[in-house]
């Protein structure tokens, strides 16, 4: 790389398939060691403007290819280059690129530990509204309604101290009073892939990564102006049994969103409104949302940009938390069927990159969250919480050599939480990390790495954690790839679990505060394999276990009738996890298996880990037929076999014990206009097709078979 | 590869044919409501040896009554969570749903325990469910079966109980 000052110019040229000769779409063509680079469109062309003079790298990259790179190409002030760039198929389908495993972009088969990607494709076909609608086809995740569960992480906490953190283009993103994940306000049309690294993974991210990380990235600003717009409408079925029919007339879901992108060559920027409506199939369980999206990059220098992104919600939801009773599942309970939650949310990011030379890498990068809410669902009262979180980091990847690279950081935090409920409390940590990627030879790969945190809530002494990490991989040919890994995860209690003082609710019991909750810390072993068995079928297998000491329940005090926080529990979580991901017909038909089995322990007590499934089973059928597509999702999730019987006699949730296995089949048509030369494509889904009558979440009916139309385009 | 999909799919379209959950459990007739406990009025808790919600289908009550109701077979006085559980205490409110035969409870209330002893002095009645009419008045809840019966609240002041019936 090799930058000359003074004049611009550019490189223009196609992207070709190097056996058929065909021009490839999607393919990404960047110029090495900077942020400068495009993707090249339906004919194969791509083109990239405003280059300084200069002697560059270009690298030619696609799923399914081998990656071309192209040395000494020279970019001349006021004249555009043009190349052509020929990748060749790769015998096995090349991998994925992931970021979340180790902080920076690496191929999925070096990296030591399990990680799942959800892409926006995906996304858009399944027309999740919501991110935990996204990841319910996730091998070894399951969803309990909005509590994400992987790997049998999480019990019944709703929502409150997740045990996975959840990163939002890798910065936390959960509240600062009840640790929890506020799905509803990702901008789902912006998201380019969810990456789910299933294991304990505070040795590079500290707390909350107790389960695993969830990191949601969102799309490049596109290179071209554009503006691309949603719009869904849906009904809910009636379900299976008139008494559950508690509304007299059709129940909608519909929604939309638009957004609009340009460059001007050293400012890139996108804005998106969405709005949400969804009367919903149960009594009380409205909500209306809106969301603002928006995203700038501004260009520094080829080898230096900042990002800034903004993001708000504000939403109104009826408060349904459980069931009148399984005779009246559609019903709240008594207590719930006039209370709503008002919430505004919204978060601002800062993000500064630079290449200091091709093998020095850095980010600094700092985000606000802020969160407020309102509860009246008491009916003469109201629970209202703010919190504001400020966190900052900077990060520095080295590559010390071709077979070393070195990543170190250091971040802090302070938060601050005003609440009727919850008190009011300052929060402050910091940490430092250290990762090193060591390739002894090019088949074996080792990771070593570390994190040292520390934090003060409000008077209480402070906490300080130590969490190492160790992986290794192991490439005895290009279509295998075994893996090690070992992790030390850890949670610190949320403000809520530490402070919530409750004495009136949508419950019977009082909730009172527990100051002395020590830290929750977890133990993840894995051995991982990654085989292809052919061309077109990957086979993955994992073995794990991981081990969980201090775990902090919401125990019912049946004498006292209270709940309180308190760490309760040692378990061990022990699992086989398999998946086959293959193509067929030159790609045309799509088949993705995958089977989780735990065996959740609870410890202490000897007994099977309260809410926890044993068996996970997920498949999916897709089938490209020229401008239609169909696909099929199931999901089996076994029966629950323990829950909290105190909490649902003394709640009380009536019928509160009544659960049943989960499955589930989806599925979708959509058509792509294009050919017939409109910028449009339209799909229906049908979720919950066979409307199989099921809870996620005790005393929770989950979604009765749903239609949804939706049309999208962009111009 | 396709056949064990298939057989997946079909497998699952198979097992869904049960439908899941069915409503066929009864509807478990009582009443509910909240009770409302005026701010700092609970008494120390050495003098709440229990607290309950009752349902009596006898009224007037005498002291005599009380017990003959509660240990008659089948009993004709009802009390909520059970004979040793109890409301929580030092609560704002408490939200309850009680279970119970279909009868029509004439008298509905909140009764205190206050002394260790089982003597009928030993227990006071902090609040009841009152005709709006006319608030010295018990309004009779009508439980029928397969009915459960809402908002029946309460308000107990423990500084000002309402008149005793025994």
């Amino acid at each position: 790389m090799c930058f000359g000052q003074e004049k611009m110019g550019g490189v223009v040229g196609r992207i070709l398939d190097g056996e058929t000769k065909e021009p490839l779409t999607g393919a990404n063509i960047f110029l090495r060691s900077t942020f400068i680079g495009a993707t090249s469109d339906a004919s194969g062309r791509f083109r990239i403007s405003r280059i300084p003079a200069g002697l560059y790298t270009v690298q030619a990259t696609m799923v399914g290819y081998r990656s071309q790179s192209l040395e000494n190409v020279e970019v001349r002030g006021g004249i555009e280059n043009e190349i052509e760039v020929e990748l060749m198929p790769a015998p096995i389908q090349s991998e994925q690129v992931v970021v979340t495993a180790s902080r920076y972009e690496q191929n999925l088969k070096e990296v030591p530990v399990s990680i799942s990607t959800v892409t926006a494709e995906a996304i858009a076909d399944r027309v999740s509204v919501t991110l935990d609608d996204a990841l319910r086809y996730v091998p070894g995740v399951n969803m309990m309604q909005d509590q994400v569960n992987i790997r049998g992480s999480t019990g019944y906490s709703r929502g409150v101290g997740s045990r996975v953190l959840i990163l939002f283009d890798g910065l936390p993103y959960t509240t600062g009073d009840t640790g929890e994940i506020t799905w509803e306000t990702f901008p789902m049309h912006q998201i380019d892939r969810i990456e789910v690294v299933k294991g304990a993974g505070s040795a590079l991210y500290g707390s909350s990564a107790l389960g695993g990380v969830v990191n949601v990235i969102t799309k490049e600003i596109p290179t071209e102006s554009e503006v691309r717009w949603r719009l869904y409408s849906g009904m809910y079925d009636k379900p299976r049994f008139q008494q559950w029919v508690w509304s007299d007339r059709t129940r909608f879901h519909n929604g939309g969103h638009v957004s609009f992108s340009g460059n001007t060559g050293t400012v890139a920027y996108l804005g998106s409104i969405a709005r949400s409506v969804d009367e919903s199939y149960k009594e009380n369980d409205v909500y209306h949302r809106w969301g603002f999206f928006t995203k700038l990059r501004f260009s520094l220098a080829p080898t230096r940009s900042i990002g800034l992104v903004a993001n708000v919600s504000w939403r109104t939801h009826g408060n349904f938390f459980w069931w009148k009773s399984l005779a009246e599942a559609t019903r709240p309970a008594e207590s719930q069927r006039n209370g709503n939650v008002d919430s505004q949310r919204g978060n601002v990011s800062f993000c500064y990159k630079e290449f200091v030379s091709q093998d020095l890498f850095y980010t600094v990068k700092a985000v606000y969250y802020g969160n407020f809410w309102r509860d009246d669902s008491a009916g003469h009262m109201n629970n209202v919480s703010a919190s504001h979180v400020f966190y900052g980091e900077g990060q520095v990847t080295h590559q010390t050599s071709e077979y070393n690279t070195i990543t170190f950081g250091a971040s802090a935090n302070y938060d601050r939480v005003n609440s009727n409920i919850f008190g009011s409390h300052p929060g402050v940590g910091g940490a430092l990390y250290f990762q090193d990627d060591l390739k002894l030879t090019p088949e074996w790969k080792f990771t070593l790495g570390f994190r040292a945190d520390w934090q003060r809530v409000s008077a209480l002494p402070s906490a300080s954690q130590f969490s190492p990490k160790l992986g290794v991989v192991y490439l005895p040919a290009e279509e295998t790839s075994l893996r090690l890994s070992l992790g030390a995860g850890f949670r610190y209690p949320s403000i809520s679990e530490l402070y919530t003082a409750v004495s009136t609710g949508v419950s019977s019991l009082a909730v009172v505060p527990n100051i002395n909750l020590k830290p929750e810390r977890s133990l993840s072993a894995e051995i991982g394999l990654s085989q292809w068995l052919t061309e077109s079928i990957r086979l993955e297998c994992a073995v794990f276990q991981n081990d969980f000491d201090h775990l902090i329940e919401a125990g019912v005090d049946p004498v006292n009738l209270v709940i309180q926080f308190d760490n309760v529990t040692k378990a061990r979580i022990r699992g086989i996890e398999a998946g086959l991901t293959s193509t067929w017909f030159e790609k045309a038909v799509s088949c993705d298996l995958s089977y989780t089995y735990t065996d959740p322990v609870d410890l202490d007590r000897g007994s099977v880990l309260k809410f926890r499934p044993r068996h996970l089973l997920y498949a999916s059928v897709g089938a490209d037929a020229g401008a239609l597509h169909f696909s099929v999702d199931a999901r089996y999730v076994s029966r629950v076999e323990a829950i909290d019987d105190n909490l649902v006699r003394l709640a009380p949730i009536i019928n509160g014990d009544q659960r049943v296995p989960i499955r589930v089949v989806d599925t979708r048509v959509k058509y792509d206009l294009l050919d017939a030369g409109l910028p449009l494509r339209v799909g229906l889904n049908v979720t919950n097709l066979l409307n199989y009558h099921y809870v996620e979440l005790i005393g929770n009916l989950s979604p009765v078979r749903t239609f949804t139309l939706v049309v999208e385009g962009v111009f | 590869m396709l056949k064990p999909i298939a057989f997946v799919g079909l497998l699952f379209c198979f097992l869904a044919c049960d439908g899941g959950l069915q409503p066929d459990l009864p509807i478990q007739p009582g009443f509910g409501g909240t009770i409302r406990f005026a701010q700092n009025s609970w008494p120390p808790i050495d003098s709440l040896v229990n607290l309950w919600v009752f349902a009596s289908q006898i009224y007037p009550l005498d002291s005599t009554s009380v017990f003959a109701g509660l240990f008659a077979q089948p009993p004709q006085i009802f009390l909520y969570p059970s004979d040793e559980a109890r409301v929580a205490l030092n609560v704002d409110s408490a939200v309850f749903f009680f279970p119970l035969p279909p009868s029509t409870y004439k008298y509905v209330g909140i009764l205190q325990h206050f002394n260790a002893t089982l003597d009928i002095r030993s227990f006071r009645v902090v609040g009841f469910y009152f005709d709006p009419k006319d608030s010295s008045q018990p309004l009779s809840v009508v439980v029928k079966d397969g009915q459960q019966v809402a908002g029946v609240n309460m308000n107990v002041d423990f500084r000002n109980p309402p008149p005793q019936p025994f």
